[in-house]
Parts: structure tokens; sequence; C-alpha cells
């Protein structure tokens, strides 16, 4: 039997790069391209002429008809983007080894066909975006790395001052809004230009590294501990009464001054005053509490150092 | 090179053409979206791209962030259409489709789909009818969100567009309860003004 010579056009659509089928209103399959078959492993003439959920059954049947309806019904097209929906038809994809994607990420579009002003049929393509998906979270990850770091002190690991206060601005508007406790902590290693002085800047870093590390070590998860600058540290307690956040205090103070630090052979005994505040009605801005934080810290400085004071 | 702005005869065709396209467009979605949707008379304007942003603030009377979702249409008469509400009423404009799933935990369907989805309906179903007035059959690109709190100004930015002068056709729809207001705008370049100015001109000589 003779069967006519295809067309260009059907040799395109069989050659392709995308998956190409067409459906009638009654979700019948008219056509099935070849990229259809390869992926699917059914061919032309297992699937045309059936409903698609015969073949398909795991397809979101509500969703898909809609989809075909509206085109049917406006002649306009219909789309749904791998962004929302991933995929369509569970299809394997090129890169099964680097991917790190299950199946085929796919761009839909429905498009009407139509002969004298009526939509007679849907055609709708599927396009592979698997590798634009890739490429998306790879970006995706390294905004969310770079996020981190830019709210990273660089020598400490732990969070920086703009990334602290960020943080106690939102507490301090969530204080305003629903109110409740909340404190801060101010803490200062005492003499730490001796420490410089004495044993080098390289033993001074060690030292603020090991003392962020051993106090990040005993804070409460819900609380933000940051390097405020210099030997200057601060804790945002959340939810916290000014009494609570004192015992806090004394806590870090005894964690830095209980065991010296050892360095290149050398103990080096390190110790910290504290300075602690809480937010108290009328309270105008969180700049307030910081200064006030501030001044509990001098005083515990004058007094003679290596012990925590709250404002009074 | 002539300006390629609309005489007052082509205008008024072109009023009209929108005017019919409405009718159709509305009859369309009320069938298809199962609630009768009330569409304005489209109003035209030939605007610089310098005021683009003013005249939409005119046409919309929104000075709020806008939530905008843009999609592109193509035939030799080719633009953009966006579709903006007011942010905070995104989810009354999901509402107009339901969402098919929304008792089922197995499958869901997100808010930005649903609003992909009304945005493309509606802007099918208008400028579909408009062009098909003027003899023409679009192909669409998928809808892409342009932000969810945007201002008008920051809809177009003079700086980095292609064209100086746009011809802005734009529908509002409120359902029957008037209670939220969303807009489609169509937005065509010089080049697409001069074949929308053909395609009037064959329609007028027609009658």
């Amino acid at each position: 039997m003779n069967s006519p010579a295809p067309s260009l056009s059907d040799l395109v659509v069989e050659r392709v790069g995308f998956g190409i089928f067409v459906l009638d209103r009654d979700m019948n399959v008219l056509m099935w391209n070849r990229f259809m078959q390869d992926h699917s492993g059914l061919s032309a003439k297992q699937v045309v002429g059936k409903s698609l959920f015969t073949h398909f059954p795991e397809l979101p049947r509500v969703w898909l008809s809609r989809k075909i309806e509206s085109v049917f019904q406006l002649g306009s097209f219909a789309f749904s983007s791998w962004e929302q929906r991933p995929y369509l038809f569970k299809f394997d994809h090129d890169r099964p080894i680097t991917g790190g994607v299950d199946y085929m990420q796919q761009d839909c579009t429905f498009m009407p066909l139509t002969r004298e002003r009526e939509v007679v049929a849907v055609c709708v393509t599927i396009s592979d975006v698997t590798h634009v998906s890739i490429v998306q979270r790879e970006r995706e990850e390294a905004v969310a790395k770079l996020q981190e770091y830019a709210d990273r002190d660089g020598l400490t690991g732990i969070a920086n001052r703009r990334y602290f206060e960020a943080r106690l601005q939102d507490e301090y508007t969530r204080w305003q809004r629903y109110g409740g406790d909340m404190s801060v902590l101010l803490f200062d290693l005492d003499h730490f230009k001796k420490i410089n002085d004495q044993f080098g800047h390289g033993v001074g870093d060690t030292v603020l590294r090991v003392m962020a590390q051993r106090v990040a070590g005993v804070v409460r998860a819900q609380d933000t501990f940051g390097r405020f600058g210099g030997e200057e540290f601060a804790l945002l307690l959340p939810c916290t009464p000014l009494e609570d956040a004192m015992r806090v205090a004394e806590k870090i103070r005894c964690t830095i001054a209980d065991t010296p630090v050892e360095v290149q052979g050398t103990s080096v005994p390190v110790t910290a005053s504290v300075g602690g505040a809480a937010a108290r009605p009328g309270l105008p801005a969180y700049e307030v509490l910081i200064n006030e934080a501030d001044a509990a810290l001098y005083s515990a400085k004058r007094q003679g150092r290596n012990r925590s004071v709250a404002l009074t | 090179m002539s300006e390629p702005v609309l005489t007052e005869d082509q205008r008024d065709a072109l009023q009209e053409v929108a005017n019919l396209a409405m009718g159709q467009a509305a009859t369309r979605l009320a069938r298809l979206l199962d609630s009768f949707i009330e569409l304005s008379v489209p109003r035209v304007r030939v605007v610089a791209v310098s005021e683009a942003a003013q005249a939409l603030r005119e046409m919309t009377g929104i000075q709020d962030p806008v939530s905008a979702v843009r999609q592109g249409f193509r035939s030799d008469i080719k633009g953009e259409a966006l579709v903006i509400c007011r942010s905070d009423s995104v989810e009354d404009l999901c509402a107009l489709v339901s969402d098919p799933y929304s008792r089922s935990a197995y499958e869901s369907v997100s808010q930005k789909e649903l609003m992909f989805d009304v945005a493309n309906v509606l802007t099918g179903a208008c400028v579909s009818c408009i062009l098909d007035q003027l003899g023409r059959t679009p192909v669409f690109s998928a809808p892409g969100l342009l932000g969810d709190a945007l201002t008008l100004d920051e809809v177009f930015q003079p700086g980095v567009l292609q064209w100086e002068v746009a011809l802005l056709v734009e529908v509002n729809f409120t359902l029957e309860d008037q209670s939220f207001r969303a807009h489609l705008v169509m937005l065509m370049a010089e080049e697409s003004i001069r074949h929308m100015n053909d395609a009037l001109d064959a329609l007028l000589s027609s009658l």
C-alpha cells in the first residue's frame, strides 16, 4: 500500500524538539508527534483515537479539561508554566545524572486550531525547560548564599550589626503592635586593647572568635546574637523580661570569664561587662533601647568591670 | 515618515470595533467563568511614552501599588496586554476562576497560577475579539508577572523603552456586585499603529 509522501510540515512536526499533540473537545487524541512518542513510550497508533486519560490516568483531569474547554470557548490561548506546575507528563530529561530534577520541567501552550472561526481542536505543545529550571535553582541558591554572607560578620561568623539591627527593628515593630516583653544585652570584652597590645592582633582576633563561638553556644535559638563592632557584642531577646535577660547576662559573663582562651600556647584570661535594658511602654524607637543598654554597660564598666548591670 | 496617529474616522471605527468586541468578550467570559462580568466601554488613547503612566493613572484612578500581569500578542498588529489591579484585590481577581481543587489536598493550585489563568482568560477574550473584528488571528505568548506591588510608573520605564508613541486601549472589569475592579490595557507601538490604520481603513471602505 502506498501512502502519500509526507509534507514538509509533517516532517517538521515529527522531528521538532518539543512535544506536539492535538485534542478534541472530549479529550480524545487526534495527533501525537515523535517527541511525545519518544518520551512516553507510546506511539501515535496506540494513543490516537482514544481519550488522553486512557493512557495517562495520572494527569490532573479537572485542571486539564478546564484548560482545553477554555480554549474552545474563548478561541484563545492558554498556558502552563513550570514555575507553577513543574510538569504535565512524567517524562525523563537529558540531565538524569547532573540535574537533580525528578521529571522533565515543562512549559505548555494550548493553541486553538480554527476553521471558519470555529475552534475545531486544541493543539498542545510541551517544551522541555529542565535546563532553565536548573539554572534558575542554581541562581536562587547563589543569591541565598550571598544573602547569608551579607548578614554575617566576617571574623566571628555570627550576625553582623546590620542584620542585628534589622532583627531588632522587626522585633520592635512587633512589640509596638502586640506589646509583651523584649530585652537587649550589650557586652564588651574588658581591657581588650591591652590584649591586642600585649599579644598582638592575631591573638586578639582569636579571642574575639572563640568568645563569639562560646557565647553563641549558650544563647537560645530564638535570640539574635551579633557583633556590634570592635569587641562589642549584642544579644536581642524577644519575649523576655529584664529579669530573665539579666540571668542570661550572668550566664554569658561566666561563660567568658570562667575559662581563659588558649592561643599559641599562652593562656589569655578574658572578662566581659554586660549592660541590659528592656522595652518599656512609651519607648519611642529601638535605638533608644540600644542607648539604654549602652548606658547600663557603661555603668558596669565604672563599677569595676566583669559584671552585669541592668538599666534601672 | 508620517506620524502614526489615528484620524478621527479611524478613531471612531476603532472605538466601534472595540465596543462590539467587548460585547462578544463579555458573553464568552460569562459562559466560561459562570459569573456575569461587566466590561466597561473601552477607552482609546494615543500616548507618548513619557505620559503613559500618567494616562494609566487617569484612566484607572489607581494611585496605590498594583499587581500587573503582562502578555504579548502577535499578528501584523502586535503589542502587549496588561492586566492590572490593586495589589490588595488580587484575591478577588483570582476568585473569578474557581480553584478546581479547592477541596483537595492532593492537587493544589497556587495563587500565582490562578492569577495567570485569570489574566490570560481576560486578555485572550478581549484581545482576540478586537483583532478578530479586524480580521486578524493573534498568537499569544505566555503570561508573566511584571510585579505584585508596583507603582504605575514602574510599569513603564521611559529610559529603556523602544517606543515613543503607543495606542492604548483600556477596558475595566467589575463583577455584578462591584466588589472590585481590574483593568485590561492593550498597548501597541508605532509599527502596529500603522497596521491598525490599514486594518481600520479596510474596514471603513468595506462599509
